[in-house]
């Protein structure tokens, strides 16, 4: 099977060359590929369906994580992935005659062979991060077709809006997978389906479940994300037919469906899958009363059927499970062929109004034959598999434990929109009178009817003769329930309730049909009600986060640094006070000294020049006032006999004053003081860093220290370095090195200095001239 | 000092030599053949990374125990030496089109570079301080390179005044750590701390302002502000060297500190970590959501790749995970390098004069119009938000299975969350690129070129061998002393 994926990957690779040598026609060409996957599949099908063996293969690719390249070729695998390359070869064709023409089809053969792989990857991937890696590979090439007609603007929002709905749940996905292969232990798909037991009873089974729910519930539309399919048929039609109702959309259900053994059977499964299954369904109908678009109304429907399925998924037990192959089956075979028949009807008219298209059956012919065969089993008539998928629903529901009235009555109204939806899409563009079309609707080729035909008569084909699709559907509902059940279709079940249940379907469809007007005009309330929908949740949430951000911008980098400095003052105080309060214990400072008249007046100086500089509004006040704090620190220096601390405290706070007072000097005063309660805010700033800053200088000159190095030097400096002169000793001696440093740099700081002024000299004098002129022609304005 | 402790730092001591050489070099060189100087950078990067890479396996301690050598020095000198190159070759072409050819560049690099590698190697506290001072002030000069633009001037300003105010905390934090343990040297505190003579209540003051300190050198929030100043304003190559090398050096300090010095200082850190991990992640995802200037977005990415990294780190006190937080994180880094790069590398070739061709909007049409740059950009942005098949992708996996494997389920959501916010920003701008109408104007350069598809083809080629990368990260050990 890697055979498979990398030969899907090395052929994508060659596609824009080959469609540049063989244009438009390549389509039959590139179906090829598919077909031979197809031809390949079908071949391993007697020993994997026959015999009921899964083949397997294992390459390892991380093995210290126990990642492998491991796939796995079972029943349930067969089914999807013999859809996947037979629709796959089919909608190539199609795409080469749909999009004849188009600027872009080079690159829509490209997308849908890479999509074609990544979906082959996740029906056969037999290890949960492979499983991901393809997964995502199938939302961003959705995501790239779906914005495929790029210059509009609708195209693009919806891309974006299905990519960050499906890629987002990918995302929960992931989670939810490395989670679950923790508990099993393994990452392999089928080790993990032979622990069920062990992981539903564990603590992580809960986060695990609802992070993967949130991920196949995302990718198959399941309300209320369902939002995203709708709109994703601004796509091309066959990327619709294809991934947004075939193949791409059934990843969710196909997961669900994976890891049943492992993770269904728990009455949170049940609950959960089942009433979202059921939502879906009732919404996907309900909202498709009132559409008149031809594929709007087909994705609308597709929500309802994908409904159906995680439906009967959440039910679980054998019937359901066998009814849910049965309905992908069903459902694959006659919504591909409607929207192919769709595009059809689009190409040929110009228009998906259903409103405005009629009389269609001469021009079209065979899309017309596909249109009703397919038609008949969407509807749920006989002799299609559609009625044997619906009859299945029934039953299972019938056998379920959810009260009967609300299951049956959801599933009874549902099947009669579909009807009603199956007539307006499948019959009546075809018939009755010839309406209103942009242009006056062409013949088309045999590519857009290969498809449809094919795939409707399929579908037409397994109702009549169940037993030929029976392995098939086997081998998926034995892989599914890991058992190995018979399964056995037919037609006819004989008078039962369900087939009651199913003429209540199509008498109430029919009804539905007759009066399809006035229900569509009550469908319009849809649109009053949309502003109350998830996919207003989607936008407004999307907003909401965007003009979050920009107003956090706003706050949190405002570009002024001073803000920068209080907030890593206000980190730093609430993190190291928080740890210096945690341990109050050792913040024992020893007993107080006498206190000094002296240091008393000092400290009370510079006290009083802290509490006047904020409220100053000249700068050189400021500085000055700066400048008796500083020389306040001076005198305690000398107080406590430091002195060459003190000549240098004083030297510095001399220049620095210079220095700012010859910077300031030319500034204007300050204009604009902040407002009070921001200074106010800025106060317990300073303060709190102050007090920080007192704490740790109080608590650690309370600790002893090591032993004054000073000692050393004055007993070694006349034994070792033959100096009386301590001082001088280590000068020139003990620190010999720094001595030779420090000279260095002072040598090289004056180079630098002498080299910056004889550069600079001139062009400064430039500058003051010019400063000059300036402000003199500045005076002259103001006289 | 003995040749046997020379050989120790024989990296360091050939870039410091070089940058001299080529000082002296610049003075007669004449203005318009500065283009030489580049390439004896580059040679000399190289002389050295080859150096530093001959000295793969061999672990000790030199120079009284100042400085150490290790697996994991080797690895970051070889990140640091190579970002340096790639950053010569992204200026390269840039710095004559933006009339900032100044031979001191060159210099200025190395100085900053040598800085890097003797941080990764300094087995003292006050080297530690003083490497990070070396490492620092070339790059405050660095960023005011674009003199003079008004913007560079300013974030070189703001730069050196919050760097200037961190290496306050970080000088603090060593003398609380001196305070606890009377010892700057690693092996002396280890040594203190194991005896049990250490005053923890210090330690841990001391370990806090480390912390603000090496937390403003890698940006994480509440001290990445000056981050998106000084990336808009600094020359697009020295921006792209500071996020990854600085990035790069600043955890490799924390790492060799924190793990060495304040295992067991665990219990009241990891609340600090993670909450600091958290708000990384969220703040700068969600700041990068609002912003339309590249440079200020990969800004806020490179905070947001800061949270992830530190993700990792939280459970760093955990001695079972720690080898493997080590190995992600060194992982990461060398994944989030090499895609940062070659997306700065695509910045560069659509940069124009006084800052134009610098929003989001400058990037419509880029992708039909040069498929290569364009293709480029999506795998870089791709890889950033995590795709399979990516670098990227293997790097936040390694990183997620860290938190998850030392319990942290709760971090690794808040990744997971985020990372779904930063597909927004960074997908946009592959929409913008390849779905909207546009006339890009690109700057065609070679070594602009080589940059991008061989990062790009790194970031590709390598996701398929993550194994083989994991590996060598899980070899770059810490010397414990």
């Amino acid at each position: 099977m890697l055979v498979i994926i990398l030969s899907g990957f090395i052929f994508a690779v060659f596609i824009p060359w080959l469609y540049r040598r063989f244009g438009a026609r390549s389509g039959w060409l590139f179906a090829l590929l598919p077909l031979g996957w197809l031809f390949y599949l079908a071949g391993q099908a007697p020993l994997v369906l026959g015999q009921g063996q899964a083949i397997e293969e294992h390459i390892p690719w991380v093995p210290s994580l126990g990642v492998e390249l491991a796939f796995r070729l079972d029943g349930l695998g067969m089914l999807f992935a013999l859809l996947v390359t037979g629709i796959g070869a089919l909608v190539i064709i199609y795409g080469g005659g749909y999009l004849s023409g188009h600027p872009y089809q080079g690159r829509f053969f490209l997308l849908i062979t890479l999509f074609m792989v990544a979906m082959l990857g996740v029906v056969l991937s037999d290890h949960l991060l492979l499983l991901f890696v393809f997964w995502e590979l199938t939302s961003i090439t959705s995501f790239l077709l779906i914005g495929f007609e790029h210059q509009r603007y609708g195209a693009r929002a919806a891309a974006w809006q299905a990519l960050l709905v499906t890629a987002g749940g990918g995302l929960a996905l992931l989670a939810g997978l490395v989670l679950l292969s923790q508990v099993a232990g393994s990452g392999l798909i089928s080790v993990i389906n032979q622990n069920g037991a062990a992981i539903r009873s564990s603590s992580l089974y809960t986060a695990a479940l609802l992070l993967i729910l949130i991920g196949a519930f995302t990718k198959s539309a399941q309300f209320p994300f369902h939002f995203w399919l709708p709109n994703a048929m601004v796509a091309p039609t066959p990327v619709s037919a294809y991934l947004h109702s075939a193949t791409m959309v059934k990843a969710g259900v196909f997961l669900l469906a994976r890891l049943t053994p492992a993770l269904a059977g728990t009455s949170l499964w049940q609950a959960l899958v089942s009433s979202v299954g059921f939502m879906t369904l009732l919404v996907g109908a309900l909202l498709a009363l009132g559409q008149r678009d031809l594929k709007r109304l087909l994705a609308y429907t597709t929500v309802g059927a994908l409904g159906t399925m995680t439906f009967l998924l959440g039910l679980g037990g054998d019937l359901a499970i066998k009814a849910a192959v049965v309905y992908i089956l069903a459902h694959a075979f006659y919504k591909g062929a409607l929207f192919l028949v769709a595009g059809a009807v689009d190409h040929s008219t110009g228009t998906r109004d259903i409103e405005r298209l009629g009389n269609l059956a001469s021009i079209l012919p065979w899309v017309t034959l596909a249109a009703l065969l397919a038609g008949i089993s969407m509807a749920g008539l006989p002799p299609a598999l559609g009625f044997l998928a619906k009859e299945l629903f029934f039953e299972s529901l019938m056998e379920s434990t959810w009260p009967h009235y609300l299951s049956l009555g959801g599933a009874i109204l549902a099947g009669a929109i579909t009807f009603v939806v199956a007539a307006l899409v499948a019959f009546k563009p075809f018939w009755g009178r010839t309406q209103d079309v942009p242009h006056p609707p062409h013949p088309v080729s045999v590519e857009f009817w290969l498809g449809p035909v094919i795939l409707s008569g399929l579908g037409l084909v397994v109702g009549i003769m169940p037993a030929l699709a029976t392995p098939l559907i086997q081998g998926a509902v034995q892989s599914i329930l890991q058992s190995s059940l018979k399964v056995k279709l037919a037609l006819w079940h004989g008078i039962t309730p369900v087939l009651g249940f199913s003429l209540l379907t199509l008498g109430l469809g029919g009804l539905g049909w007759a009066f399809y007007r006035r229900l569509w005009q009550g469908g319009e309330i849809w649109r009053k009600l949309a502003p109350w929908g998830p996919a207003r949740l989607y936008e407004v949430g999307l907003n909401g986060l965007r003009r979050f951000a920009a107003w956090q911008t706003r706050v949190l980098q405002n570009g002024y640094l001073r803000f920068y400095v209080m907030t890593i003052v206000l980190t730093t105080v609430l993190l190291t006070g928080f740890t210096l309060l945690s341990r109050l214990a050792w913040l024992g400072v020893g007993g107080w000294g006498d206190i000094r008249f002296y240091e008393f007046v000092v400290v009370v100086l510079m006290i009083a020049a802290a509490v006047v500089i904020p409220r100053l509004r000249s700068r050189l006040a400021t500085v000055a006032t700066m400048g008796m704090i500083g020389y306040g620190l001076v005198l305690i220096y000398l107080i406590y006999s430091a002195p060459d601390l003190a000549m240098v405290q004083f030297a510095i706070e001399t220049l620095t004053v210079i220095l700012f007072v010859l910077a300031v000097y030319r500034l204007p005063k300050f204009t604009r003081l902040t407002p009070s309660p921001t200074r106010f805010l800025d106060l317990l700033v300073a303060i709190g860093g102050g007090m920080l800053m007192t704490a740790l200088v109080l608590i650690v000159t309370a600790r002893p220290l090591v032993p004054h190095i000073s000692d050393y030097f004055a007993q070694n400096s006349l034994l070792l370095a033959n100096g009386r002169n301590v001082v001088n000793v280590i000068l020139v001696d003990f620190r010999g090195l720094d001595t030779l440093g420090e000279i260095t740099v002072l040598a090289l700081a004056g180079i630098g200095v002498y080299a910056l002024v004889r550069l600079t000299l001139g062009r400064l004098m430039v500058y003051f001239e010019g400063l000059e002129e300036e402000e003199e022609a500045e005076h002259e304005r103001a006289l | 000092m003995s040749l046997s402790d020379l050989m120790m730092v024989l990296p360091i001591a050939f870039t410091l030599v070089w940058a001299l050489v080529l000082l002296l070099i610049d003075l007669w060189l004449p203005r318009e053949r500065q283009g030489i100087l580049a390439l004896l950078t580059a040679l000399g990067l190289a002389v050295a990374l080859g150096l530093d890479l001959a000295q793969s396996g061999r672990s000790g301690s030199a120079f009284r125990d100042m400085v150490v050598l290790d697996n994991f020095a080797v690895f970051l000198n070889a990140l640091y030496l190579i970002s340096g190159l790639i950053a010569l070759a992204l200026g390269y072409d840039y710095l004559k089109r933006m009339e900032m050819e100044r031979g001191e560049f060159y210099a200025l690099l190395l100085f900053s570079i040598a800085g890097m590698m003797l941080l990764t190697q300094a087995n003292h506290l006050i080297l530690v301080f003083l490497a990070l001072e070396f490492l620092s002030i070339p790059l405050y000069v660095l960023a005011g390179f674009a003199r003079p633009r008004l913007e560079s001037e300013e974030a070189a300003l703001k730069y050196f005044l919050l760097g200037a105010f961190s290496s306050a905390f970080v000088l603090y934090g060593i003398a609380l750590v001196f305070g606890a343990t009377a010892n700057a040297s690693l092996t002396g505190v280890i040594e203190a701390v194991r005896s049990g003579s250490a005053e923890v209540g210090f330690l841990t003051a001391g370990a806090v302002m480390l912390l603000v300190g090496f937390g403003f050198k890698v940006a994480a929030v509440p001290f990445h502000e000056w981050a998106p100043d000084v990336y808009q304003g600094s020359p697009t190559p020295v921006t792209g060297f500071m996020a990854v090398a600085t990035k790069a050096a600043g955890f490799a300090v924390l790492m060799r500190i924190f793990l060495n010095l304040f295992p067991g200082l665990a219990t009241s850190l990891t609340p600090i970590f993670w909450g600091i991990a958290a708000l990384t992640m969220i703040v700068g995802n969600l700041l990068a959501l609002a912003q339309s200037n590249i440079k200020r977005l990969l800004a806020y990415s490179s905070i947001a790749n800061a949270g992830y990294l530190l993700m990792a780190f939280v459970p760093y006190g955990n001695a079972q995970v720690a080898g493997q937080a080590i190995s992600s994180m060194l992982f990461y880094l060398l994944a989030y390098g090499l895609t940062t790069f070659g997306a700065w590398a695509v910045v560069v070739a659509l940069e124009q004069a006084e800052g134009r061709g610098l929003t989001l909007e400058d990037y419509a049409g880029l992708g039909p119009k040069y498929p290569w740059l364009g293709v480029t950009m999506l795998i870089f942005m791709l890889s950033l938000t995590g795709v399979p098949l990516t670098l990227g992708f293997w790097g936040k996996f390694f990183l997620f299975r860290t938190a998850v494997a030392a319990g942290y389920v709760d971090l690794a959501i808040i990744g997971l969350l985020t990372s779904v916010i930063s597909a927004y920003y960074y997908l946009r701008i592959v929409v913008i690129m390849y779905m909207r109408a546009g006339e890009p104007r690109v700057r065609r350069d070679g070594w602009l070129n080589l940059v991008a598809i061989g990062t790009a083809a790194a970031v590709v080629l390598l996701s398929v061998v993550p194994v083989q990368m994991l590996e060598l990260t899980a070899r770059a050990v810490l010397h414990l002393p």
